[in-house]
């Protein structure tokens, strides 16, 4: 018993140690990218990308800022940008479906590594996989029809 | 749309640092209780009982039985509890990057669900996205790792 609660006190730590050496480092980068305006540059740089989505320039940058912070700051950014520029629904929607198959993809790609996995790969399945889907889903979604009426709509208030 | 640029200073590294060291104790406090509950499992008939009943689904994605637990959590719970399975069950490159791909594209399906619906999407048709997308590239990394 004893041996089996070392086990697992060793080994959990070491898991912790090992993820820490690289998500902290990767988080102060990340801040870093924030405050000097280089993840704004970098958003408003591959805005213009959406277009073969269908999409308006300006709804590049939630996108972008989903994909490389996460869903929860990124659903803050989305809701933001679809009141300040009036982002039609579809774009939501492609934006959300982009979304909830790849975001935060350097720290979870970057905890994945840690113990033990491939990231270059999990990276580059991860944004072609989402990014064929989301154009699947552009020619899918016409107009607003696949819309729910009750769903959507009131939370641009 | 631009935002006011702000300027870099020793508050830049300290939320940063405030957010690395966040993030790990999220994942500390679940991976640690997680690794003592496998450990502890390993060492009795359970684990290898799960592993036998599985083992038949996941040999399609070249996962062993136990790798079935790894899923089940990051679905139910989130990322950290399946990092925590994983970390603890010892698998190899190859499992680690299968489950890793099915993971990224399906996890924590009670809160993000929750945030997709929110925006307007229906919740069947975002889970079918994403199960489909991670039952597909379990498949594809299987035959094309060795």
């Amino acid at each position: 018993m004893l041996s089996i609660l070392k086990e697992a006190a060793v080994g959990s730590f070491l898991s912790v140690k090992q993820i820490a050496f690289i998500v902290i480092p990767l988080m102060v980068f990340m801040e870093i990218l924030k405050d000097a305006g280089i993840l704004d540059k970098v958003a408003n740089l591959f805005s213009p990308v959406v277009k073969i989505y269908g999409m308006k320039k300006e709804s590049g940058f939630p996108l972008v800022i989903g994909i490389i912070i996460g869903l929860s700051y990124g659903a803050g950014v989305i809701f933001r940008s679809a009141r300040d520029d009036k982002l039609p629904k579809k774009d939501l929607y492609l934006i959300t479906y982009f979304l909830v198959c790849a975001h935060a993809v350097f720290e979870d790609t970057a905890i994945f590594m840690a113990i033990g996995a491939s990231g270059i790969l999990l990276l580059v399945t991860r944004l072609i996989a989402a990014a064929f889907f989301t154009y699947l889903a552009s020619r899918l979604i016409k107009s607003e029809t696949l819309i729910k009426s009750d769903t959507g709509g009131n939370m641009l208030d | 749309m631009q935002k006011a640029r702000k300027i870099l200073s020793q508050d830049t590294l300290k939320r940063g640092l405030a957010a690395g060291v966040d993030v790990t104790w999220q994942l500390a406090k679940i991976i640690i209780p997680i690794y003592f509950i496998v450990t502890f499992l390993k060492h009795t008939p359970a684990l290898d009982i799960v592993s036998n009943l599985f083992s038949p689904l996941m040999r399609l994605f070249g996962l062993p039985g136990k790798a079935a637990i790894v899923l089940v959590l990051g679905n139910v719970v989130n990322l950290y509890a399946a990092i925590g399975a994983m970390v603890s069950l010892s698998l190899s490159y190859k499992e680690l990057t299968v489950l890793a791909i099915m993971l990224s594209f399906c996890h924590s399906l009670p809160v993000e669900t929750a945030l997709a619906k929110k925006i307007g999407l229906s919740a069947v048709n975002v889970i079918a996205v994403r199960a489909g997308l991670a039952i597909l590239s379990g498949l594809a990394f299987n035959l094309m790792l060795q």
